[in-house]
This record gives C-alpha cells, structure tokens and sequence, in this order.
C-alpha cells in the first residue's frame, strides 16, 4: 500500500512499470493531485517509461569521455588560485581547482587538511562539554600554557604557568599543581633534562652552562605536544543547526581521523575529514567511494558549478576506487594502467612508455579509443562497433 | 576500535552464498575477476569474509533509491 491517495488499479499499474522508485512516486505524486481515470493513468505510466528508456545511456555510448568532458569544461571555469579563509568558521581550505585536481590525483594529504566533528548527546547540547572534546583533540603547546623565559644568569629555562589556563584545559583535575606535575615529567621525558618544580614554575637547563644549547632547550620545548592530538593545531566549535537540531559542532584544522574517532564524545557515525586516504584506512573502500563523489560534488558546487551531473562525478569515483585502493586519474593510476601502450604513450611521458613497450615486446591489441585515433581505424563506439555479418553455407541460395 | 558500518559514509556489506553469487555472475555474464575488488583488511568488511568472497554493497544511490554492488575480496 502506498502513502498516495490512489486506488488499486493505477497502483498495480505504476508498481507493474519498469521504473526506478524515486520516478515511481512521482509518478504517483502527479496522479494523486490530478483526478485521472485508470485508462488515462495506463497513458501517464506508459509515456514515462518511454521517457525513462530514452534518457538511459545508449549502448556502446562512451560514458567515459563524456565525464572527462562534462567535467572539464566546467574546471576550465574555476578558480586557479586559493582563497583563504573561505570556508566554514575561519578555517582555511583549499577549493576552487587546486582541491578538484588533488581530489582525482589522490594525493596523500590534502593541501588543507580539515575534519568536521561531531558530538555525542550532552557532548552536542552543552558548550562546556564540546570544550572538553576540543581540549583532548587540539594540540596543547606550552606557548599556550604559561610564559617561556631564559634566565642567562643562572643557565635557566624558566616556565610559568597560567593556573585559568590549566583549570581550563584539564578540566577533570582539580588542582592544577599536578597538572603541573605531568607537564614537568614530560618535559624530562621528550627532553632528557631534569626539572625543578616549585608550585606553577618549572625550571631547568642544559647539563653544561651554554648559551646555545639553552636556547636549542627553549626551541625544543615549544614543539611538545603536552595535550591533544599533534597534527591538529586549531579547533573551531561551532554552534549549527542539524537534522537532530541544534548543537555544537567542531571544525579542525589539521586531521587525525582515526584517533578522534576513538576519543570520548566523539559521534563515530558521522564524523568525516578531507583526506580520502584517511577515510580509506578508517571506514573502507566504500566510504572513500562516498567521500569522493561528495568531495568534488562539493567543490563544484562552491564554485557555483553545481550543474555538472552527479553521474559524471560517481563514475569517478567508480574508477578510482575498482582496485579496492584508492588510485589516481593520471599516469602512475588509471591512465598508467591501461592495456594499451599506444594508448599510454598519448597522456603523457610518451617516449619513455614507447621505449619500455618496445624492451618488453608489448603488442598493442588496438582494441581501445586512442590507439584506435592514432592509427585511423574506426573506433569501436556507438555506431562504429556494429558490423555486419553474413553467414555463410547454411542459408539459402537466390535464383 | 569504533564500529564502522555504524558510520553515514559506509553501506551496508554482506556476504553473497554460492548459490547468489552464481545467479550474479550469470546475470550479468561476466567472470568472478570481472568484479570490483575490496581489500580483505578493508575495515567495513564482515568478519567472516576471506579472499575469493563476494560480498554485496547496498548503497544509498544518489541517482535511485537503493543501488546494489558486488566486490570481489582480495589478499
């Protein structure tokens, strides 16, 4: 039983018809608003399929060409250059080209590498606990906790420590002298000295009185990471309106998809980042594909291109994820990887494909568009992979 | 390690039966190897599958309600 206002007849009619779901309802939609007859509903269901078989993709049809174009000639509309601070709360991506190119050559890590994290219930509702997941994802540096002064005197590094700041950022530690206390053991630990702890002050210095070697001391101290995750230099919290209404979501900069996925208040389900590879190694092959196609949808779309249809960009996707690895569109990916070495030899580096052909006695099939092109043979598309047989023997003879 | 097939981004993974993977395979007249391939260590896989699996990927289509894929496990 469907949820429209129409009788048996014209649903058994629709259900019968060789439609996609989504085409299906609307189909129902127009009929329920409409007050149509069983005979004029047959009419309606038969019109639309032919519609529907007539905007399918021929056989023989080269999809893969009219992505490349219908991708292409939009690209060439897009902006070279990066603009900062474009994208949501403060927080530097890259968009326009630069990202489309490195979404499709599948860089490892993305120019701006960002992640867009989402909290669990209370985690979501309440600002002070969004805090509490910003302090155990952001890096914590000691620049941020307290002043860094030498003491050339005495051979000194000495660090004071603001104790709102501590309060702030260990929220779960009740006296921010022990806090202290953890961040004078890992200053011995990651820098091999001893320390000297008196309440919120830190002192230390290098074994032998030298200036230099104080300084490299000072250097060294303000790349620790004391709190957090490393890579993540900067969050944003955010208060959004959602599918689950309001709540707070935070913005990164820098990403480290699978550490935040475990921490507490995290919601795992709909967490994501731009890096396609982290999303590779963390939720699958599948999920990349997703990412993918959702990447550049979005690209495009910021560069108000968003008429390219999504199938061009799903075949993409499609492409790059086939192996079970994330591969690139170019030479060291798809195009690398192509049977053909005429083929190979026409996208780029072609002496080199040639000279390798030849060492290795390749034989070129000549089964593929380009070499096909090179050559000037038909090419096997559309009309121009249809040929006429005749049989020969068993059929009748002609006066 | 947090649950992955909880997660927006990935579909639904189950293991195909021989006697599903013939009528896949026949539907469409092509060999096992002709399917696309996912990595055995992939984490959205189920547990139990092992390289020479199919497993069938129901996803939320973009372009129709539902879509349904077939990958091949490999090593």
């Amino acid at each position: 039983m469907t949820e429209y206002d129409v009788s048996n007849d014209i649903e058994a009619i629709v259900e019968d018809a060789d439609l996609p779901r989504r085409l299906k309802d609307e189909v129902y939609e127009t009929l329920a608003d409409r007050d149509v007859t069983t005979e004029q509903a047959d009419e309606i269901v038969q019109a639309t399929v032919a519609e529907y078989y007539n905007s399918r993709v021929d056989p023989l049809d080269p999809v893969g060409t009219v992505s490349a174009q219908s991708i292409g000639e939009p690209g060439t509309q897009m902006t070279m250059n990066t603009f900062h601070y474009a994208g949501v709360a403060e927080i530097d991506v890259t968009q326009g080209l630069p990202r489309l190119i490195e979404l499709v050559d599948a860089r490892k890590e993305p120019d701006t590498p960002m992640m867009t994290v989402y909290l669990e219930d209370e985690f979501a509702q309440n600002r002070e606990r969004a805090h509490e997941v910003v302090w155990k994802i952001e890096a914590t540096k000691i620049l941020q906790l307290g002043d860094v002064s030498t003491n050339v005197a005495d051979m000194l590094v000495q660090v004071a420590l603001n104790e709102d700041t501590l309060r702030e950022r260990w929220p779960t530690v009740e006296d921010p002298v022990e806090v202290a206390e953890e961040i004078a053991a890992t200053i011995e630990s990651k820098l091999g000295v001893e320390t000297r702890q008196r309440g919120l002050v830190i002192e230390f210095g290098p074994e032998q009185p030298s200036y230099r070697d104080l300084l490299q001391l000072v250097e060294e101290l303000r790349e620790i990471v004391f709190k957090g995750i490393e890579e993540i230099s900067r969050v944003v919290i955010r208060k959004e309106e959602t599918d689950q209404g309001e709540e707070f979501i935070l913005y990164t900069e820098g990403s480290a998809f699978g550490d935040v996925l475990d921490i507490e208040g995290v919601d795992a389900s709909r967490t994501t980042c731009n890096n396609i590879h982290e999303i590779h190694r963390n939720l699958g092959i599948e999920a990349a594909r997703e990412a993918i196609i959702e990447e550049t949808m979005n690209t495009l779309e910021e560069q108000g291109l968003d008429d390219v249809n999504i199938r061009h960009l799903m075949l993409v996707a499609d492409i790059m994820t086939n192996e079970g690895t994330i591969e690139s569109i170019g030479r060291h990916g798809i195009s690398g990887s192509k049977d053909s070495v005429l083929a190979r030899a026409a996208f780029e580096v072609t002496v080199s494909h040639l000279l390798d052909a030849a060492i290795h006695g390749e034989i070129d099939e000549l089964d593929g568009v380009t070499e096909n092109v090179i050559v000037g043979k038909p090419i096997k598309l559309g009309t121009g992979d249809v040929n006429l047989r005749m049989t020969s023997g068993s059929g009748e003879q002609a006066d | 390690m947090v649950d992955v097939s909880n997660h927006t981004l990935v579909p639904d993974h189950t293991l195909l039966d021989d006697g599903e993977l013939e009528e896949v395979l026949e539907e469409y007249n092509i060999e096992k190897t002709d399917l696309p391939k996912i990595k055995r260590t992939d984490p959205a896989l189920p547990k139990e599958a092992d390289t020479g699996d199919v497993v069938k990927i129901t996803r939320d289509s973009r372009t129709t309600d539902q879509a349904v894929v077939y990958r091949l496990v490999v090593e």
